[in-house]
């Protein structure tokens, strides 16, 4: 259903992809994430902090067994921290596997191909470093975040550097 | 790949022969005349052979048979294990476990040629027979230079062994031929040996390992580590539901049969994927043979509780740095024979290889008397590297200095092992060790030896833990490192914890203890509470040889955490060992002391052993005055210096006499001034029900008199420090700091000498009258 309601499919070419996103909400901004590279959803953790950790660091969760380093999404786009239970995207990147916070977890969107355009130019550098494009939708754009980016191995490195 | 079970099997069966073999052969070397060394050689030799012939694999059992045949000759006493036919079955050890490992990775035998290592086999089996018939007529003296070392000890044995030897060197010449071009006889009785000869290879030890494999059964390691995983989980489920039906009185019951069943089944898996240190031990007996001869040192290896168990992991993963300490031990700890000679020692080095248990680590020492570690070098060397600076370097006590040759780049440069005779590669010992939660420490006296010891974690998976709290946050704290925890409620804060320079630091039993504030490490730069205003508690943790005292704001239950591995950007803080899910389902991260210690700057034990240092060249008599006899005089304590306590005597108040008014003991004939600054006689003399009741007095020695000194009681034995007089520094006399408490030292120079003989003796007899 949600194939309908996107507006790559209506205007579907033979070489167009479709791609299935997920759709995270941050403050007012509508994010995505390829399913393809999301392990689990786990709803309203609570990470544990971790004094003395980089700052995008947004603390550690039990996660089958083992203990999960997130990122702070919220941090990494200069917004405020916020308070009560937050969503993790469950990623695997090329470092092992960590996890995103978010506000909250949307739907699943198919987009297009089609869509897609690059970063625009305009955008400023520490954005730049994080976002991978975007998807025009109907009445939004749906801003893409690439996971070997947020990895955090590789955001430490960036922030030493 | 596949590979049938059978070929599996007897791959494990034949590793496991030859690992024998090699045990065995390093000890023949020492008891060549050892029958039953013999016998297990020639059982794991013979296994192969038999078995090879079975599975096809021919190139194999050549080999084998030519060993079995040199073994069949030894096994028969017609051959003496000497040291080129050690060396030549060393050889054939290497190459049957060749072959088997070629057969292991690619199912075949391998193209390899054997026919020169045969050859040589064969030759060992001839020229010592013609030899052998020689020493028969020259005898006993000829046979002692066969044995291995010309060690005196040796030399006895074999002289002794020699008595059994000539009946096999007479009868030698005729059977040998036989014997070489005939293999299978070899296994039964040879046909011209006499009876004795036959029962000396005995069959117990065989039927003793035999019953032992029996009962054993072989397991999959990766079996055995996924059960440990789940063990794992499940201890973390036990705490969860332990915690969740605390407060259930129906579920007591199976809540704690839940927790014992637990704790066994832990215990089992751990049990199960424990080794006996053996396993790695046995292999240095070879490693030190070969070394040493081609080093031409004269080395006494030495292996010392090898039944010590550790986990297999840990066990494989130790083997290569206790391989390279043993190299290092033998290549720069060991002198060549003719400098150990002319330093005065043993020409002989002894390389001891320790094993036991300490707390919940196993310590493994590998110590030499040899050469030692010249500090100085160290210094040096380390300074002209970079790796420290000249005035960081002049603070650091000595053992400090010695721990930098595991610094990387300390060892790189050849030019370091000519200089300092260490250090090649010993980063990487400590490296191979930390991975897994180790840790390595060296001690080393020039000209006298060095000790490196590797202390290894039981286990990594589970570890007990005290869980701390601060800035509301839980955190694990490995027992291992902690020895004592010290309240400080708000209202002692203040005097309790005493400062230098925003130092905060604690008496601990008169020693000042640093102290780390755990909130202040963890989040800098915030406003923290007063320590008057919350309670303090003090974990004091040991560290490396480092002391200090974390103080945190709450504790919890210790637990048995699970060691859950943190992600880089985690772990490259430094401070966070792991991170493990306690009972109540928090997280908690696990506090590495060490880590603590050295971010805040807390150093060994540097600055006491330098006090000692200077404390013993102002006076010698300083270190010893240390410990006191804690006594108690009516009421009030007092400390007699132990040093100068002979002994405690229990006489009843009847017997103290006196002197005018000076109360002595006549004791067996001598006469001993009592010291009563307590005024227990005094008031003892009021009380006539006292008679009969028993006065204890503490017999000191002072200068070259004795004196007694009356007190109520005994309490105990401490040691004291010194006292230093605000402001000035200058040390208190007459009291000491025992159990935090000052404490008055009982003057015993000023107790009054009794009148001398020739002046006042008429005067003593009256009184005594």
């Amino acid at each position: 259903m949600s194939q309908m309601r996107s507006e790559g499919s209506r205007r579907k070419q033979a070489k167009a992809t479709l791609v299935e996103m997920c759709s995270v909400r941050l403050g007012e901004g509508m994010f995505a994430v390829p399913i393809s590279h999301i392990l689990e959803i786990v709803g309203s953790a609570r990470p544990q902090p971790v004094p003395l950790a980089p700052s995008f660091v947004g603390g550690l969760v039990h996660y089958r067994g083992d203990v999960l380093t997130t990122v702070s999404m919220r941090y990494l786009l200069g917004m405020p921290p916020r308070e009560g239970p937050q969503d993790i995207l469950v990623l695997e990147s090329a470092g092992g596997c960590f996890g995103l916070l978010v506000d909250s977890v949307c739907e699943v969107l198919t987009v297009s191909s089609e869509d897609y355009e690059p970063n625009p130019s305009i955008l400023d550098e520490r954005r730049r470093a994080l976002f991978a494009g975007a998807y025009k939708l109907k009445d939004k754009l749906l801003v893409m975040l690439d996971p070997e980016r947020l990895d955090p191995m590789r955001l430490g490195a960036a922030q030493a550097a | 790949m596949a590979m049938d079970e059978l070929t599996r099997e007897f791959l494990i069966e034949s590793q496991e022969g030859l690992d024998r073999m090699e045990r065995c052969l390093t000890e023949l070397e020492e008891r060549p005349k050892d029958a039953n060394l013999i016998g297990e050689i020639f059982r794991a030799v013979h296994t192969i052979k038999g078995t090879t012939g079975f599975l096809g694999f021919t190139r194999l059992e050549k080999l084998a048979h030519a060993g079995e045949n040199l073994l069949g000759l030894l096994r028969e006493g017609k051959l003496t294990a000497d040291r080129p036919i050690i060396t030549g079955l060393l050889e054939l050890l290497d190459g049957l476990r060749s072959i088997l490992k070629s057969i292991e990775a690619l199912d075949n035998e391998g193209a390899g040629e054997d026919a020169q290592l045969i050859g040589r086999l064969e030759v060992l089996q001839e020229p010592q027979q013609a030899k052998a018939s020689a020493q028969s007529q020259v005898s006993v003296p000829a046979l002692a230079i066969a044995a291995p070392t010309g060690k005196p000890r040796s030399r006895a044995k074999s002289s002794a062994s020699a008595r059994i030897l000539p009946p096999p060197a007479i009868s030698a010449p005729p059977p040998p031929a036989a014997n070489a071009a005939e293999p299978a006889a070899a296994p039964a009785p040879p046909p011209f040996s006499e009876p004795e000869q036959v029962t000396v290879p005995p069959k117990s030890s065989a039927s003793s390992t035999g019953t032992a494999v029996e009962s054993t059964l072989r397991v999959d390691v990766t079996l055995l580590n996924r059960m440990m995983n789940l063990v794992g989980e499940l201890v973390l489920t036990r705490n969860q539901v332990l915690q969740a039906t605390a407060g259930d009185s129906n579920m007591t019951l199976l809540s704690r049969r839940l927790d014992m069943v637990t704790a066994d089944l832990r215990e089992s898996v751990m049990k199960a994927r424990m080794q006996p240190v053996s396993n790695i031990f046995s292999k240095m007996p070879r490693i030190v043979r070969d070394l040493s001869q081609s080093l031409g040192r004269k080395v006494r290896l030495q292996l010392v509780g090898q039944e010590t168990e550790l986990d297999k992991s840990l066990l494989e993963a130790i083997k290569d740095p206790l391989t390279h300490a043993v190299r290092n031990s033998l290549d720069h700890g060991i002198e060549p024979p003719e400098v150990r000679a002319a330093a005065g020692k043993d020409p002989e080095g002894i390389l001891q290889l320790r094993a036991s248990h300490e707390g919940s680590h196993v310590v493994i020492e590998v110590s030499d008397d040899g050469a030692g570690i010249a500090v100085d070098k160290v210094r040096l060397k380390a300074i002209e590297r970079g790796l420290i600076t000249p005035e960081r370097a002049a603070q650091l006590a000595e053992r400090e200095l010695l721990q930098l040759v595991f610094l990387p780049g300390f060892s790189t440069a050849a030019a370091v092992t000519n200089v300092s005779g260490r250090g090649v590669g010993m980063d990487v010992v400590r490296t191979n060790v930390e991975k897994i939660g180790g840790k390595v420490e060296i001690d080393s006296r020039t000209g006298k030896g060095t000790t490196l010891r590797l202390r290894i974690p039981l286990t990594l998976a589970i570890i007990p833990a005290l869980i701390v709290r601060t800035v509301e946050q839980s955190f694990a704290l490995p027992q291992g490192a902690l020895s004592e925890l010290v309240h400080i409620p708000p209202e002692r804060a203040a005097k309790a914890i005493e400062w230098i320079e925003g130092a905060p630091l604690y008496r601990l039993r008169g020693k000042l203890l640093p102290l780390v504030f755990l909130d202040r490490l963890l989040m800098p730069g915030i406003q923290h509470r007063a320590t008057t205003d919350r309670d303090n508690f003090i974990a004091v943790l040991n560290a490396d040889g480092r002391q200090f005292g974390l103080v945190v704001d709450g504790l919890a239950d210790p637990e048995e955490i699970v060691v859950k591995p943190l992600s880089m950007v985690l772990k490259s803080i430094g401070l966070y060992s792991g991170a493990t899910v306690l009972g109540n389902a928090d997280l908690a991260l696990i506090l590495d002391p060490g880590a603590i210690a050295l971010r805040a700057g807390v150093t060994m034990n540097a600055d006491d052993e330098a006090k000692h240092a200077e404390e013993g060249e102002i006076d010698t008599d300083q270190s010893a005055n240390l410990e006191y006899l804690l006594v108690e005089m009516a009421g009030r304590q007092a400390a007699v210096p132990l040093k100068d306590v002979l002994r405690i005597e229990q006489v009843p108040f009847s017997r103290i006499e006196y002197i005018g008014y000076r109360p002595v003991l006549n004791f067996e004939g001598q006469l001993l001034p009592i010291e009563d600054a307590g005024g227990i006689l005094t008031a003892a003399q009021g009380d006539p029900l006292n008679a009969d009741s028993n006065l204890v007095v503490v017999v000191c020695r002072e200068g070259n008199r004795q004196v007694g000194i009356a007190v109520s009681h005994v309490l105990d034995v401490a040691a004291g420090s010194d006292l230093f007089e605000a402001g000035s520094s200058q040390r208190a006399g007459g009291v000491t700091l025992l159990k935090q408490r000052v404490t008055g030292v009982v003057d015993l120079g000023g107790v009054e000498p009794l009148p001398v003989v020739e002046t006042a003796a008429e005067e003593w007899v009256e009184a005594v009258r």
